[in-house]
């Protein structure tokens, strides 16, 4: 072996690794206050719980010593919530209230307003979250959020899944082209073809539950007919029959579930390691999908077997997981930022996100 | 004595290690700056001012102006200054400490209920039973209010939509004799004659019933619309229609589509003001819950309507328990004997039946009891 040359090889950039400080013991006591006083309140505490919430687990994500912020107020919150809620309200009843019309003007309408929704949520959560004082700053359009959200699950939707990563690559390109610190951008240019090695997994779950459902599903409709051919009397189907269509059914939406967290952790490594910040800082993100995937599931398991009260330690559980493996390596000193002081506007966005589910962000 | 101006340009001595102010250690940053400045946080009279490592002086305020996060675990506290300076410490207890000689009465009581103490087994207790009970009562009564004040224009505008988009889509026109529309029209009206004169306009139609086959229904402002198909099962048996028919106006009677969309609407929107707290996994869980529960509320509004079928039945003079044949009719030529299950609309049909047959005697035996004690 040549020794001189590893004298030559740069010295490898420090590596910083996030951590989590809190611990599912403290946050028991924050969660079962939120739940008690929000209902106490009639929803209203809501509000000031998720701020509680949202503190608590980014003041304790930590980078270099030091936790993020979460500045959102409670009224900001509240106002976004009614505001979320008579959107919904009114969707729904045109939905309700006047059959098919409603629908036919009603989900357009829902799709268009979507993008400014996500565009709007994703900017409030950037801007009210900090890292040593300085705000971090989201300028994605209208646009960008009509073709990453509503576009991209359009073709993945038609495609049956085929064009996900492609609607996933629009997505995270968005979400983070688009985010900047402290007047620096970030970047991310994942590859598509390490995002359609990640769906090949998925698809391979989905596929294999797809054909044993399938193939359940005749065996069990042959054993029918069979019994069908003389006399059609329902109580005669043996409930084992009913029961096995029924589990696999089960297992079908269980794999469902299992291919989208597979793909949801394998998309988050694949775009957080593309990512860079300030063009020379880069992001990793190095979980392993088998273990996440296995938390996500257990955490469900357990919160559902004690009826909710093991959420808050399954909350950290797997906070701290994700969190544990998000490292930033750094090139060269990190130099000091400077917040860009912008209006963080309302919270509707935001809360809409919530309501729908949509969960994008780091 | 008023604060000297905060600006970090500011400098004079102070003796940080005054042991009446022991500071408060952290770090000091200038207003949207990402430089950190190690720094002590101490009290003087009725200020609070920032000093330096070589004791120079920061930044300085009011106690009463400095906007103080609240306390949440360990989190680091975040102090802001007037000029939007920050200072930042995990020193918890000498925040606390500092506010309460400042005369704040803002303290944490939030902080104090969230510690880990057993008192939290009474708090989950007393969530539980408030949930059980917001599900019980309130979200009913919020139910019954929303009922009564939706305009009567809703239901209507309702029905009207839904029938033009089924006339489109699945009916056709009726090809019945005008001698059996008749019969039936005019039984019809003997029901709704003997029905409490509401806001529904009761109206029957007849159309080729298409995909949905025999088959009759209710839209909430009183239009009925009843199949070829099922006249044509019915063999001549106008009663039976009627029985059909009693059920129909008993589900508009008793208001059950909007009842259930309210129900449903109610239900989501409980499972969305905790769901940040309960999890993405059991947010859907909770949602199909709500959907079998909603199942069940679907199945005792077709018990209701079957009910109010007996009972109107009776009421017009005809047989009340004509619905029942109704059943035996579908039991036979569709084989359908199924029993209750938790992911069906509508009870099972022997069951129904029996219901109705058992509803039917128990009325029977109410109106006899009065009767029977004049004798004696």
């Amino acid at each position: 072996m040549d020794l001189q040359a590893n004298v030559d090889e740069p010295v490898a950039n420090p590596e910083h690794r996030l951590s989590f400080a809190g611990s599912g013991r403290e946050y028991f006591g924050i969660w079962i206050v939120n739940i008690l006083l929000t209902i106490v309140t009639l929803g209203i505490y809501s509000a000031w719980a998720k701020v509680r919430r949202m503190r608590y687990f980014y003041g304790n994500t930590m980078l270099m010593e030091r936790g993020f912020e979460y500045h959102a107020r409670p009224l900001q919150i509240l106002i976004g919530r009614i505001v979320v809620f008579a959107f919904l309200a009114l969707y729904n009843a045109a939905l309700n209230f006047i059959p098919v019309y409603g629908l036919a003007i009603g989900l357009p309408a829902f799709l268009l307003a979507m993008p400014w929704f996500i565009m709007r949520g994703l900017r409030f959560r950037a801007r009210v979250t900090s890292y040593r004082n300085v705000r971090f700053n989201f300028t994605g359009g209208y646009w960008g959020a009509l073709k990453a959200f509503v576009l991209g699950g359009i073709l993945s939707f038609v495609s049956l899944g085929i064009f996900l990563p492609v609607a996933s690559r629009w997505t995270w390109k968005y979400v983070t082209g688009n985010l900047h610190y402290g007047g620096r951008d970030f970047a991310a240019d994942p590859r598509l073809k390490a995002m359609y090695q990640v769906w090949g997994l998925a698809a391979a779950i989905l596929f294999a539950a797809l054909i044993i459902f399938i193939g359940v599903a005749a065996l069990s409709s042959g054993l029918l007919m069979q019994l069908f051919q003389g006399d059609f009397d329902t109580d005669d189907i043996p409930v084992g029959i009913i029961a096995i269509i029924y589990l696999s059914t089960f297992v079908l939406l269980i794999a469902y579930g299992i291919a989208g967290l597979f793909y949801s952790a394998g998309i988050r490594n694949v775009v957080m390691t593309a990512t860079a910040f300030d063009g020379r800082h880069r992001l990793v993100s190095d979980m392993p999908r088998f273990r996440y995937t296995w938390i996500a599931i257990t955490n469900l398991v357990a919160t559902i077997l004690t009826f909710g009260l093991l959420r808050p330690w399954a909350a950290v559980r797997l906070h701290r997981y994700v969190v544990e493996h998000t490292a930033l390596v750094a090139d060269g000193p990190i130099e000091a930022y400077m917040s860009e002081i912008e209006d963080e506007g309302g919270a509707a966005g935001a809360e809409f996100m919530d309501v729908e589910g949509i969960d994008i962000g780091f | 004595m008023p604060p000297a101006p905060s600006s970090w340009t500011w400098k004079a001595s102070i003796l940080v290690s005054d042991p009446r102010n022991d500071g408060i250690a952290g770090e000091w940053f200038r207003p949207g700056s990402s430089a950190a400045i190690t720094a002590q946080l101490a009290v003087r009279d009725e200020y609070g001012l920032i000093v330096d490592e070589n004791g120079h002086e920061l930044a300085r305020d009011w106690l009463t102006d400095l906007n103080v996060s609240a306390r949440i675990g360990s989190v680091a506290r975040r102090i802001t200054f007037r000029d939007n300076s920050v200072f930042e410490t995990t020193d918890n207890d000498g925040v606390d400490a500092m506010l309460a000689r400042a005369g704040s009465k803002t303290g944490s009581w939030v902080h104090r209920a969230e510690a880990f103490h057993p008192r939290l087994i009474v708090f989950m207790a007393v969530g539980v039973l408030l949930v059980v009970a917001i599900y019980k009562w309130a979200l009913p009564a919020l139910v019954e209010l929303a009922v009564a004040v939706t305009p009567p224009v809703v239901p209507q505008i309702m029905s009207v939509a839904t029938l033009k988009s089924l006339d489109r889509a699945m009916f056709h026109e009726s090809k019945l004799a005008d001698e059996a529309k008749k019969r039936l029209s005019d039984g019809f009206a003997d029901l709704v004659e003997h029905s409490p004169p509401g806001t529904a306009n009761y109206t029957l139609n007849f159309r080729g019933g298409g995909l949905l086959g025999p088959n009759a229904l209710a839209l909430p402002d009183g239009t009925l619309v009843i199949t070829d198909e099922l006249v044509d099962m019915a063999s001549g048996d106008t009663e039976l229609l009627l029985g059909v028919l009693g059920h129909e106006i008993g589900h508009v009677e008793h208001e059950h589509s909007l009842r259930q969309l309210y129900r449903a609407a109610g239900v989501a929107g409980l499972i969305m003001i905790i769901g940040g707290d309960v999890g993405s996994g059991m947010e859907d869980i909770l949602v199909e819950g709500g959907g079998l529960l909603s199942l069940s509320f679907s199945r005792n509004a077709e018990a209701e309507a079957d009910r109010h079928s007996v009972e109107l039945m009776a009421r017009a003079g005809y047989d009340p328990v004509a619905i029942a044949r109704f059943f035996e009719l579908i039991e036979k030529k569709l084989g359908d004997k199924g029993r209750t299950s938790m992911l069906s609309t509508h009870p099972g049909t022997p069951e129904r039946r029996q219901a109705v047959l058992d509803h039917a005697g128990s009325l029977a035996t109410a109106k006899d009891k009065p009767g029977a004690d004049q004798v004696r």
